[in-house]
């Protein structure tokens, strides 16, 4: 027989086998899935795989997107009406909690241990047990790993003799030294630092990367949102106050619009080659090899998010100087928090579907999830998706491909090792009604603080007041409640 | 079956009245009434998800009160600081022309009915010019109540300004007459998302095709998101871009209606320009501005989008529209917050349209000749 | 400027030749502010239509302002919009939701403000009254005690008519035509806000929630007060003799509207017609709630390139191309008819 026929039946014969181990040949023939996701990136690669997905087993995959501020609503009023026409969901495991509590979310506890071609293990322990666990049962199958790094031109930093910063003061220092720089030899003055700050956008959450690192220093399960003594806003204190202060500095540092700027308006403008240092989620990396939009290829770093010298005191609500006892996590000194801000785009299912769709609902979810797809997917800066499992923060083929350089490489998956292994970790929100607290005080507030419109102490008292008033709606001791069990996960 | 046939038609024709109204008001009981009470009844209820759907507490006029008098006030109407002396005189100037007003009315005929919807215009006036003064006046911040207002009041009455200047201009003699009336319905017929979207690349200082311009005038440093007058005055730019057109059109066919004929014998009179406009044009074209100005008034305060997608309300609250702050509430799951909102919006809007009505509109047209 | 013209400058500049035309400086002033506003207007349209022929880099690196002068463009954009994604079914969707509302709006509209204008109506406002309380009832009864609804409201229905048959009869206040008229053009003032999440329920209810149909009923109910406020003057306009002879002749008052009054106010109808068109063509937020994938519109996908990642411009900008072309082929043909037709509604609306 001709070996080339061979071969190819081989590969065909894989192709198959390796897609899912549970699914046989046209198993859903005839099963139709909706599933909903915002547009442009996430709904890329999940649109990318439908038709593959969709030839192995016969299932009709709908991807429906919309926008990303509309999502949490839509998923949410389809599910809690009884619409039920989304089958399945991909969205932030922030918002778990709340589908969770109406009983929406489908429990895929013994489906993950089934499903062996999903390689559950291999994904990055805090995705698996915090992103996609809720009270100790499994509901979402992570696909895209989120967290905050710091972003810096390594060129710019080495021609004026900077290190990258290390503290949240010396990233000012070296923003200051560095703004007003031609950084991308277009003869304009640059700037020193971008940070989203828009109102109503996906800014709020960096307020807590620079608070955090100074409240949070014994661990994940400290927390850094409230006492866990007694669901007080810890907000109200000298860690707050100069997390205000820094992004307020940091302004000076910007573009002249920065209040107005989504991380949507800062990532081309770091990619273009026109910021010295940035805060994002990991997407500016990807974004910084594509040699279609990227004027930076070869030019930047990535580090672990800076950190502080000096921790809150609890009690006193006083910052006081690290040690051993405050600090057991500092690196020379500094205590960093990195802040899984988000958590990573993540597949869910309505509980409400029927058994069939549900099963060809998981095996999609599973199929995007599985190396042999998010090991390509994450090294695109389309996708949306970040790396999120084990086998994707080793430098590889994949990533070469991608045009990522084996130095940028290094700096890049070696930030995200460094930010995922750190015990220090901080854990997003994930309490009921989380987006009233965030999305709405903590956001309000800090727009009209950032704007003028209030000043710091006000500031402070608006999200100290809303936070207890949302605590007392709700039910301060249930909030507790779930969120000593969100902080209570061992890694 | 004729016999039938021929009562059933009879039937049809002596309700033919009846039948013609009806699919009209059962349509709008379908899709506002019965929307409207619902809603009453959500803004006076707490939503929340519970197990297997949600749950609605029913916790009577809590919504309004925290928006009204609450913890919500310095997001509906604005933080309010002590009146400075000027703005206690320019308060009671306004207190006392409402009073004048009332007294004139009550004397000259008095109708139980009249009289308190004046009492209701006026009361709303004076709040609404409290709210101005009290956040704007002494250097406070203005609420989404008074933004709306700032949207409505300055941006119809920029467009009708253009408007009708643009209409005038047009009614000359000149030359590609259509063209211009062709060109200048445009922006009308483009989606507000999409012109939204649109401001927002032009606004754009840094990629934007006024970037050079800005850069040339030296306003590299500065930007038009970061303060409130400016950020609201681009959102009054885009809606001016799509509004100017519908006022325009309309006073365009109004001016060339005018009566010819009088017009030409106050020209051979040997009487100005303005003085033609003043007593030949405008005593013509009145009744149409107001009724226009009108229209216009119900949509204006309605708008939502180009504050949404050019600062997203921001910076702080400087842009937010009422209907953007009740969508805003909507999409974090207060519902009862943002239909209290709506409901709000719906009195405002409602008492500053049936005042322009029946103090504007219906003036404007018994002075007609 | 010609030979017998023989004005000093300054006459010419600035005095009239005849009572009709303009003298020179006021019409070059006219045309220098006419020519700037086709400007604003032309411009923001401009760059639109040259955005959706930039890549990704050109829009970020720029402004570029001419295509094949300081850039390359390319049909990158289109040929996505139109080939690769799903462009074809939200335009179609649009066109049917925009087209139905439209025609039934203006549909039952018009015959609404024809017999408002023509027949005299006399509603008690007690049974107004006794229809609003029962329906907050059935609101009640439904939402807080969990009573079925078809129960709720066959109760209410029965103890509605029950009312009109006895106690509705003592009562004497009523409403007539212009308080008809009032209520339902005020219903225009609501801010679609207010009403969204009721209809999104009762659509579901139905289970009609993100089809054509759905959207079209909606949209029928939102431009229904524009299409009565002015139609109703277009109506009121017509000779009544016409009516009234034709009447005599034993037609129907239906006959009469369709064959008699329609085909006589036809320049308001159009006028009408592309008016509430646009409304249609262009909404926005009732769609967003009321669609999700097989009645998504126009406006709910430009706005849906809206992403974490930025607006994708480029894609955007070929659909507000698309969205707007049609538009203005159709508002340059009646163009005559739309001035003719708001005029005569605003007049006396």
């Amino acid at each position: 027989m001709n070996s080339k026929l061979w071969l190819a039946g081989l590969t065909a014969l894989g192709a198959i086998s390796a897609a899912s181990g549970a699914s046989a040949d046209n198993e859903f023939a005839g099963v139709t899935v909706n599933v909903m996701t915002q547009t442009g990136a996430i709904q890329e690669p999940l649109a990318r795989h439908a038709p593959e997905f969709e030839k192995l087993t016969g299932a009709k995959i709908n991807i429906i997107a919309v926008p990303f501020s509309d999502l949490y609503q839509k998923v949410l009023t389809d599910w809690a009406s009884g619409t039920n026409s989304v089958d399945a969901a991909v969205f932030a495991p922030q918002w778990m909690v709340d589908y969770v509590a109406g009983g929406y979310l489908e429990d895929i506890t013994d489906r993950v241990a089934k499903d062996t071609a999903l390689q559950w293990n291999d994904i990055g322990p805090f995705f698996r047990d915090f992103s996609a666990k809720y009270d100790g049962k499994t509901y979402l199958i992570p696909l895209d790993g989120d967290f905050h790094m710091l972003y810096y031109r390594s060129d710019v930093f080495k021609a004026a003799g900077l290190e990258p910063p290390k503290t949240w003061d010396e990233y000012l220092a070296d923003a200051k030294a560095l703004n007003g720089k031609d950084m991308n030899g277009d003869g304009t003055p640059d700037f020193g630092s971008c940070i989203a700050k828009k109102r109503n956008a996906q800014s709020y959450w960096f307020v807590t990367d620079v608070a955090g690192s100074m409240i949070q220093s014994k661990g994940t399960s400290q927390g850094t949102f409230f006492d866990t003594k007694d669901m007080k806003p810890l907000v109200n204190n000298d860690a707050f106050k100069k997390a205000l202060e820094f992004l307020n500095e940091s302004s000076k540092y910007g573009p002249p619009n920065e209040l107005n700027m989504d991380v949507s308006d800062t990532r081309p403008l770091f990619v273009s080659g026109r910021c010295a240092l940035n805060l994002d989620w990991g997407d500016v990396g990807t974004l910084s090899i594509d040699p279609k939009t990227s004027k930076v290829i070869g030019k930047w770093g990535a580090e672990i998010m800076p950190g502080s010298k000096q921790v809150l005191n609890w009690e006193t609500g006083k910052l006081e100087d690290c040690t051993k006892d405050s600090c057991p996590y500092a690196v020379d000194g500094v205590n960093h928090a990195p802040f899984a801000a988000f958590g990573g785009w993540s597949g869910g299912i309505n509980a409400h579907a029927s058994d069939k769709v549900k099963d060809a609902a998981f095996a999609f979810l599973s199929y995007v999830g599985q190396p042999a797809q998010s090991g390509v997917d994450v090294t695109i800066g389309a996708t949306g998706f970040n790396p999120y499992r084990i086998s994707q923060l080793d430098y590889n083929d994949t990533w070469k491909k991608a045009n990522m350089a084996e130095s940028e490489a290094k700096v890049y998956l070696g930030a995200i090792k460094e930010s995922l292994n750190n015990p220090n970790m901080i854990l997003d929100l994930r309490i009921p009604q989380n987006q009233k607290y965030q999305q709405v005080t903590l956001d309000e507030a800090l727009s009209r603080y950032l704007s003028g419109e209030i000043d710091e102490a006000t500031a402070i008292s608006t999200i100290e007041s809303g936070w207890n008033d949302l605590n007392d709606q709700i039910g301060t001791d249930a909030q507790l409640k779930t969120y000593k069990a969100t902080l209570g996960v061992q890694r | 079956m004729a016999v039938s046939e021929n009562n059933l038609g009879e039937l049809i024709d002596r309700h033919s009245g009846r039948i013609m109204v009806l699919p009209a008001v059962l349509v709008l009981l379908a899709f506002a009434i019965f929307p409207l009470i619902i809603s009453a009844y959500l803004a006076l209820s707490r939503f929340a998800l519970a197990p297997g759907g949600f749950k609605l507490t029913f916790i009577g006029f809590y919504n309004f009160k925290r928006l009204l008098f609450g913890v919500q006030q310095y997001h509906l109407l604005g933080t309010f600081k002590p009146l400075g002396a000027i703005h206690w005189v320019l308060l009671l100037v306004a207190v006392a022309l409402c009073v004048t007003w009332l007294w004139r009315y009550s004397r000259v005929k008095f109708s139980l009915v009249g009289f308190i919807g004046r009492l209701i215009s006026a009361a709303f006036a004076v709040a609404l010019w409290y709210f101005i003064l009290a956040s704007i006046g002494m250097g406070g911040v203005p609420g989404t109540l008074v933004t709306t207002f700032i949207y409505v009041a300055i941006g119809v009455t920029i467009q009708f300004g253009i408007g009708l200047g643009l209409a005038l201009l047009c009614a000359q003699p000149i030359r590609a007459r259509n063209w211009f009336r062709v060109i200048f319905f445009i922006p009308l017929i483009v989606t507000p998302v999409g012109i939204a979207y649109v401001f927002r690349m032009l606004a754009d200082m840094q990629k934007g095709p006024f970037a050079p311009v800005s850069r040339a005038l030296g306003l590299g440093e500065w930007a038009w998101s970061t303060e409130p007058w400016s950020a609201r005055f681009m959102v009054i730019a885009g809606d001016t871009w799509q509004w100017t057109p519908f006022i325009f059109i309309v006073m365009l066919a109004a001016v060339e209606n005018q009566p010819r004929d009088q017009v030409e014998a106050a020209r051979i009179d040997g009487a100005g320009g303005w003085q033609i406009f003043r007593d030949i044009t405008w005593p013509a074209i009145a009744p149409i501005a107001a009724t226009v100005v009108l229209i216009r008034l119900i949509e204006a305060f309605k708008i939502i989008d180009l504050p949404n997608v050019l600062t997203a309300g921001g910076p702080g609250l400087s842009t937010e529209s009422m209907t953007l702050h009740s969508f805003l509430a909507w999409r974090t799951q207060d519902l009862g917050g943002s239909a209290a909102v709506g409901y709000i919006l719906l009195f405002a809007s409602t008492i500053t349209c049936v005042s322009f009505f029946n103090f504007v509109v219906t003036r404007a047209r018994r002075h007609q000749v | 400027m010609s030979a017998s013209d023989n004005r000093t400058l300054a006459q010419r500049l600035l005095e009239p030749k005849s009572v009709d035309a303009q003298a020179l400086l006021p019409k070059i002033a006219t045309y220098v502010v006419l020519l700037f506003w086709t400007l604003v207007v032309l411009f923001p349209l401009y760059w639109v239509l040259v955005t959706s022929f930039k890549s990704e880099s050109d829009v970020f690196t720029g402004p570029f302002y001419l295509p094949f002068v300081d850039f390359q463009p390319n049909l990158d954009a289109w040929r996505f919009m139109l080939l690769e994604n799903n462009t074809v079914w939200p335009y179609f969707n649009s066109v049917i939701v925009a087209v139905g509302s439209t025609g039934l709006a203006v549909l039952i509209g018009s015959l609404a403000a024809y017999a408002l204008v023509r027949i005299q109506f006399r509603v008690k406002l007690a049974a107004i009254g006794c229809f609003l309380l029962l329906l907050a009832a059935v609101v009640v009864a439904v939402a807080a005690l969990g009573i079925a609804w078809p129960i709720a409201a066959a109760v209410a229905i029965v103890l509605f008519v029950l009312f009109l048959g006895t106690i509705g009869r003592r009562f004497r206040l009523a409403v007539g035509n212009n308080d008809i008229e009032f209520w339902i053009i005020s219903n225009r003032i609501m801010p679609p806000i207010v009403a969204v999440l009721p209809i999104y329920v009762m659509f579901q209810h139905l289970h009609l929630l993100d089809t054509q149909v759905a959207l079209i009923a909606t949209y029928t109910a939102v431009n229904l007060p524009i299409v009565v406020w002015l139609t109703r003057d277009f109506f009121a306009g017509i000779p009544l003799d016409l009516e009234e002879s034709a009447e005599i002749d034993g037609a129907s008052k239906f006959r009469v509207f369709f064959t008699i009054a329609l085909p006589l106010v036809r320049s308001g109808l159009v006028a009408t017609l592309l008016l509430v068109l646009i409304l249609a063509w262009n909404e926005y937020l009732l769609a967003l709630f009321l669609s999700n994938a097989n009645a998504q519109t126009m406006p709910v996908l430009v706005s849906a390139q809206n992403t974490t990642r930025g607006p994708q411009w480029w894609y955007m900008s070929v659909l507000i191309v698309i969205m707007i072309a049609p538009v203005i082929v159709i508002a340059t043909f009646l163009q005559k008819h739309i001035a003719r037709g708001l005029l005569i509604g605003a007049v006396k609306g």
